[in-house]
């Protein structure tokens, strides 16, 4: 019967090496030290731990025990990668103890060594948040950003001097106990374009404004996109909480709101919701809602009928200047547009966009008068 | 009570999980607060500079907030000077350690610095109130506004500069919610999953710190020469109110500052009878205008209450002159620009009366059965409104109908007639003091078939 020996720390992760003989004769060889580890967080799902270890090993067969306790890994992603000798030195097998946090690796040595391996493995309970910190200029043309990592570890393990990374941005070399939190700047830039829109989409907000007792705002956001063209576009930029400041002229920022924005494809734009203007007003009415072309059934019962609807939005800017406004529609059913005093893009089959500039202190009237078929 | 500390320590360490011995180098005073304060959310800038004594290598520096309402995770400090030669490297939690946050500042700079430490905190808030005050002849209203602050933080500012922002911030987690979290950013959740906008969309203040009124008698801000300046000015969306000088507002006190003033804004009586919305009564707005031509217009008007007097005798007979009570009124938040109009609260000294005079129908539609399918509806209204104040009024009456397709035939002198949308009408009158308006409209209505 073979004998195993085996060291199990609190709360770390052990690794105890001995080499078997094919007569199991074992023989403690080192309790090897972790030199190296890394935590790599760039799936946001798991966090995967990676150590180095130097095993000494014998010629022939030789069994490493690893054990942990107060931690949770997931034992099915559990690698062990020879380094110095990868064709040299090779993963027999895996065997797994019962009722015990803990697994046996059989290797084979060509000779007797001092190898590096690398033990990989996915940690539960460590993971990372990704926070931005935006702060625009005073005119709201361009913004620095500020991205962190923020590594909450509950792990049940302490990580001294470990590697901290993501895919992109900086390396940490930091230490973070258990159930220790710590926040880092990871990526940072400045000077990137941004875009200021306003949106008023006729299905999310009243119609009219005067009859209500709170003001309602109009949805203004920050658009930056993540392309080359803006000093970014080299990655995804990841979900998160995002805060937004605006310098205000005196030395320092006033807070503009905060958003979670999901990943942001290369390509594509991070849309920041910052927070209403109440400068912008939009009083929408249907001045006419009639039927038309009415086709009836034997029995005299209407069966097919157009309603003609007008739809009148006034569009006022309280602001001293100009508004970039999208005003989003929503038409039901089988349309057609009799007149339009404005451009738009039909978004989908219901869905029509206008891009309207509001002068300073001004206002524009957008009308629609379009027939509805409807079949009974 | 103060409750903010910042110890500032010296270690040569290299970082890690040194938590052990440490040197208490200074515990540096605050040398200048600025606070932002938002009246849409729970939700306070604070902006604290302070003066530390680095040292070449890394620098270690303890902030710690027990019994505040900060918010951990907005927690920032930034060099005001030498900015390239200190690099914030982390901001560590500790374990097992409340209100506590270490940040590890590597510095070539063996020399004080003004540092600016920046966060979000909870308790304090603001809110508008005006007070106006009418000439006899409600014709012009003097306005003044006033502004609020209330400090229920749990820290005590001290000379701080004092900003206040009008305007809706989008917020996803309230800020108190965050300072009472056990750890600052929580504890990982398996399996993970991208937490979306918050449901339900914006985030409404809640009025938490309206309760405690303790506010400082009218002599606290009087005992200045002069009362306050406060400069406004436009950011973004919002409107920053930045007030002269410092305060010092202890924790669980608030103070009340004057904001603005305008005289002899021209106002409109404007009476109002809709039934839909207000049943069979006449309410009194008072109308006017946040522009130039009002004496108003350089800002816009944070939302709040206005009490409204009425001067019982002219400002020109006398000083200051017996007020009497005429009611008050919310109002929200009025760009410049933008018409203002205070509901007062219903009146009996301006009645509307609209009677229905005659109804009949015709035009009938039959089926093959012999039943009606279809007719033509036709009511005569009277509407009599009426001014029985001493002072020239104006009448606004909507008139709403239940039909898609109407025709409508005004009778007599029914003032300014509009079509507001598909089934609203509108007339506005102006009304004579002590005076009778009497005038008529039939409204042609097609039912059943004959609306098609």
């Amino acid at each position: 019967m073979k004998t195993r020996y085996r060291w199990t720390a609190l709360m770390v992760p052990a690794l105890l090496l001995w080499s078997s003989t094919a007569q199991a004769r074992i023989k403690l060889v080192a309790l090897p030290e972790r030199e190296a580890i890394s935590i790599r967080l760039d799936n946001p799902a798991a966090t995967l731990i990676e150590e180095e270890r130097v095993l000494t090993l014998q010629a022939g067969v030789n069994s490493v025990d690893f054990s942990w306790n107060g931690v949770s890994i997931d034992i099915d992603s559990i690698r062990l990668t020879p380094l110095d000798h990868p064709g040299e030195v090779t993963l027999l097998n895996v065997s797994y103890p019962p009722n015990e946090a803990a697994l046996v690796w059989e290797l084979s040595s060509t000779a007797a060594r001092e190898e590096r391996v690398r033990i990989s493995y996915l940690l539960r309970d460590i993971d990372r948040l990704i926070t931005y910190t935006l702060t625009a200029n005073k005119e709201e043309t361009e913004l620095a950003m500020n991205s962190y990592l923020v590594l909450r570890n509950f792990s049940g393990e302490d990580f001294t001097d470990a590697a901290i990374m993501l895919d992109y941005g900086d390396t940490f070399r930091q230490s973070v106990g258990n159930e220790g939190t710590r926040q880092m700047l990871f990526f940072t830039k400045d000077g990137l374009a941004l875009k200021k829109v306003w949106e008023f989409d006729a299905s999310a907000l009243p119609w009219d404004p005067e009859q209500l007792d709170e003001n309602v705002g109009i949805p203004v956001r920050y658009e930056i996109a993540n392309t080359a063209a803006n000093k970014l576009g080299a990655d995804a930029l990841w979900a998160g909480k995002v805060r937004v400041f605006q310098e205000d002229g005196h030395g320092g920022t006033i807070f503009l709101g905060e958003d979670n924005i999901p990943v942001v494809p290369v390509g594509d734009e991070m849309k920041v919701y910052i927070g209403d203007s109440r400068d912008i007003v939009v009083t929408q009415r249907k001045m006419k809602e009639e039927r038309a072309n009415i086709r009836r059934n034997k029995k005299g019962e209407v069966v097919l009928y157009d309603t003609d609807e007008v739809i009148r939005a006034e569009l006022e800017n309280f602001k001293d200047t100009p508004a970039a406004l999208t005003v989003i529609q929503h038409i039901r059913g089988q349309w057609d547009m009799d007149e339009c005093n404005m451009p738009y893009t039909r978004k989908d089959a219901g869905t029509l966009e206008f891009e309207i500039t509001l002068p300073p202190n001004g206002k524009k009237e957008l009308v629609m008068q379009y027939h509805r078929r409807n079949i009974r | 009570m103060k409750t903010l500390r910042i110890i500032f320590l010296l270690s040569l360490l290299a970082p890690g999980l040194v938590r052990a011995k440490v040197d208490l180098v200074t515990l540096p005073k605050r040398d200048k607060v600025q606070l932002t304060i938002y009246n849409s959310a729970d939700l306070t800038l604070v902006r604290d500079n302070r003066s530390l004594t680095m040292r070449n290598g890394i620098n270690r520096l303890e902030f710690s907030w027990a019994n505040t309402l900060i918010d951990p995770t907005s927690l920032e400090i930034m060099p005001k000077a030498q900015s390239d030669r200190l690099t914030v490297e982390s901001l560590d939690y500790p374990p097992r350690t409340k209100n506590l946050g270490i940040w590890s500042i590597r510095s070539d700079v063996g020399d004080e610095v003004p540092m600016e430490i920046t966060y979000l905190t909870s308790g304090l808030s603001w809110r508008a109130f005006y007070m106006g005050t009418l000439s006899p002849d409600e014709q012009k209203m003097r306005l003044q506004g006033y502004v609020r602050v209330n400090n229920n933080s749990g820290e005590d500012y001290e000379n701080a500069q004092v900003r206040l922002i009008v305007g809706k911030v989008n917020i996803i987690d309230q800020i108190a919610e965050l300072a009472s979290r056990s750890y600052p950013y929580g504890r990982p959740q398996p399996p993970y999953r991208f937490e979306g906008r918050a449901a339900g969309g914006l985030y409404k203040a809640k009025n938490a710190f309206i309760a405690m009124d303790m506010e400082f008698a009218e002599a606290a801000p009087m005992m200045a020469p002069a009362p306050k300046e406060i400069a406004k000015e436009g950011l973004s969306e919002y409107f920053l109110y930045t007030i002269e000088g410092t305060e010092t507002i202890p924790d669980k006190w608030s103070k009340r500052l004057p904001s603005f003033e305008a005289d002899d804004i021209p106002v409109v009586n404007l009476y109002k009878y809709e039934e839909e919305r207000y049943g069979n009564q006449v309410i009194h707005f008072l109308s006017y205008k946040n522009d130039k031509e009002h004496n108003l217009g350089d800002t816009p008007i944070p939302g709040g209450m206005l009490k409204v007097f009425r001067a019982l005798t002219d400002k020109a007979q006398e000083d200051t002159p017996a007020l009497s009570y005429a009611g008050e009124s919310s109002f929200m938040y009025i760009p410049v620009g933008q018409d203002i109009e205070l509901n007062l609260g219903a009146v009996e000294n301006i009645t509307v009366e609209a009677k229905l005079m005659d109804y009949k129908t015709d035009d009938y539609l039959f089926n093959h059965k012999g039943n009606i399918t279809g007719w033509n509806e036709t009511l005569t209204y009277q509407v009599e409104v009426k001014n029985t104040r001493g002072i020239p009024v104006k009448v606004e009456i909507k008139r709403n109908f239940d039909a898609r397709r109407w025709e409508i035939d005004n009778q007599g002198d029914c003032g300014t007639y509009e079509k507001v949308d598909a089934d609203t009408v509108k007339y506005t009158l102006e009304m004579p003091a002590a005076s009778t308006r009497v005038f008529s409209y039939t409204i042609d209505i097609p039912r059943g078939q004959r609306e098609d």
